[in-house]
């Protein structure tokens, strides 16, 4: 469902993604590990348009590259940035709402969608009247993963969730991804970490990345899925 | 200083600091969204006066009510977002944005003064006047004091309205929101689908209307002549510094108090009237360098 032919990517005139060539299938579960600065992040956001990139980007089967950045969320592509980046002038529903507000979503898809984020993250409704600016760091990578979920249909990337999350609050996130992917079979997520022991068991396979390249990991979906 | 000078001072300031704001809210937004000191903010109140006294000198010939000039006022105002505001940004700033302030502060003022060459040669140095509104809505008398009420009521009115109805915009209207958060975080809210090109560009008209209408209000109190830009763009500049760079409720009551301020001086120090809104700015900004609502981090609208 997503596949990279030959993307460089680079941050002013520093190249950080080196001719990266793989593919992901749909429902797939893929954990993309490396150390700081190997170009997880960058993958991501090269995928949502925001670098300077050459090679081709497929999303089913159509290439995005050219897809004006604020477009591809409406694929079907959800985005939750490694810094939680939460609007502080809006409450946490608010938050969660923006997305659907954005791609004008029905009243009844946006309940619809909504729900579906509850679902998947219910104590988000105590939460829901809270300013975005004054919830925790744990509390705010719940918020961002259910405004991720309110455009991501098909595709959910997540920089780094873990990254800095109480053990207690990190097995509640994945349990909430557990959930995600119980009630939609055919979602694809892609979930980057530095520490590789984390989404042992969880993903459906690891790609490592190194230096901006895949040093590490089948460049292809496993023949079931692919 | 007896009561009917204080009174006649403190109305003249409260007329005066309408104007001033109306303007000024649009200035603080394109800043406060975008980023970008827009000098040639100047041009479009302006350019807002000369359309609307044109457009009122037209139709009353034709034989149309006086007060017809007021729906002439909002279609001037219209017209400077749409036909000039648009363009402006879509074709220049929008290159600009990732460059530096300097080179950003440059092409604004060489737009602005473009726009000053445009006028003279469009409206020619020849002062226009049409008071037509003025005189419709008539005088009225407070303590003794007769003032007109369209300086004394309908801008002050209109001025609430802007600054209460921009609140409610920014907030609870969906374009409002993604204009907000695009404010906040220009990549955060691309990747949910914010498409912040095109909140910029309505940004950018809804502030180049607003400053058509500060030209377009100020038609009938004042002589349209030129170099009147350049006052207003000095003096909205003065307010939205002095209040904190993108900061609107600030910036309303920072042209209350340059606009009395400065009319106070008129009756009492005549010599230093002009001085006095950039003596105020100066104050502050020496006690507070971020204005005086501003906070030195946190960039919101």
């Amino acid at each position: 469902m997503l596949e990279l032919r030959n993307v460089n990517a680079s941050i002013g005139i520093i190249p950080i993604l080196r001719d990266l060539t793989f593919r992901i299938g749909a429902a797939e579960t893929v954990a993309l590990i490396g150390r700081n600065g190997a170009g997880k992040t960058t993958l991501l956001r090269t995928i949502m348009g925001f670098t300077t990139a050459s090679g081709e980007i497929l999303f089913e089967g159509q290439p995005i590259n050219a897809l004006h950045p604020p477009k591809r969320p409406g694929l079907g592509i959800g985005y939750a940035p490694e810094d939680r980046r939460l609007f502080a002038a809006f409450t946490i529903e608010e938050n969660i709402l923006l997305p659907a507000q954005a791609a004008r979503l029905g009243k009844a898809e946006t309940t619809r969608r909504l729900d579906r984020a509850y679902t998947v993250l219910p104590e988000l409704r105590d939460l829901a009247q809270r300013p975005g600016g004054t919830v925790s760091g744990g509390q705010g990578k719940m918020v961002a993963l259910a405004r991720a979920l309110m455009l991501g249909t098909k595709l959910i990337m997540l920089d780094e969730p873990f990254q800095g999350l109480a053990p207690a609050l990190a097995q509640r996130y994945a349990e909430a991804l557990r959930t995600l992917r119980d009630t939609d079979r055919s979602i694809t997520l892609i979930i980057t970490e530095s520490n590789p022991s984390l989404l042992r068991g969880f993903a459906d396979r690891t790609l490592v990345i190194e230096r901006g390249e895949v040093a590490e990991g089948s460049l292809e979906p496993e023949g079931t899925k692919a | 200083m007896n009561f009917s000078i204080f009174l006649l001072a403190l109305f003249d300031g409260v007329a005066y600091a309408a104007l001033v704001f109306i303007v000024a809210l649009g200035l603080t937004l394109i800043f406060g969204v975008m980023r970008i000191l827009n000098v040639a903010h100047g041009s479009l109140y302006a350019i807002g006066a000369y359309t609307t006294v044109s457009l009122v000198g037209y139709f009353l010939a034709l034989g149309f009510a006086p007060a017809f000039a007021f729906p002439l006022m909002i279609v001037s105002a219209i017209l400077v977002g749409i036909v000039i505001g648009a363009p402006l940004e879509y074709f220049l700033l929008r290159r600009i944005y990732q460059k530096s302030e300097v080179l950003q502060l440059l092409v604004t003022f060489a737009v602005f003064m473009i726009l000053e060459d445009v006028q003279r040669l469009v409206w020619g140095t020849q002062p226009y006047f049409n008071s037509s509104a003025l005189q419709v809505l008539g005088n009225v008398t407070v303590f003794g004091v007769t003032y007109t009420a369209y300086q004394l009521i309908l801008l002050p009115l209109i001025a609430v309205v802007l600054l209460l109805g921009m609140r409610f915009f920014l907030r609870h209207t969906i374009i409002g929101k993604l204009i907000t958060a695009t404010t906040e975080d220009r990549e955060a809210a691309q990747s949910i689908g914010i498409d912040a090109d095109r909140v910029f560009l309505f940004t950018f008209v809804i502030g180049a209307v607003l400053a058509g209408l500060g030209g377009a209000l100020a038609s009938p109190t004042t002589s349209i002549l030129p170099g009147m830009g350049a006052d207003m763009i000095v003096l909205s500049f003065a307010v939205v510094a002095t209040a904190g760079l993108g900061q609107i409720e600030g910036a309303a009551l920072t042209a209350l108090m340059i606009g009395l301020g400065r009319s106070f001086a008129v009756y009492l120090y005549p010599e230093i009237s002009v001085l006095v809104p950039y003596l105020i700015m100066v104050l502050v900004l020496l006690v507070r360098p971020e204005g005086l609502f501003g906070s030195p981090a946190a960039r919101k609208i």
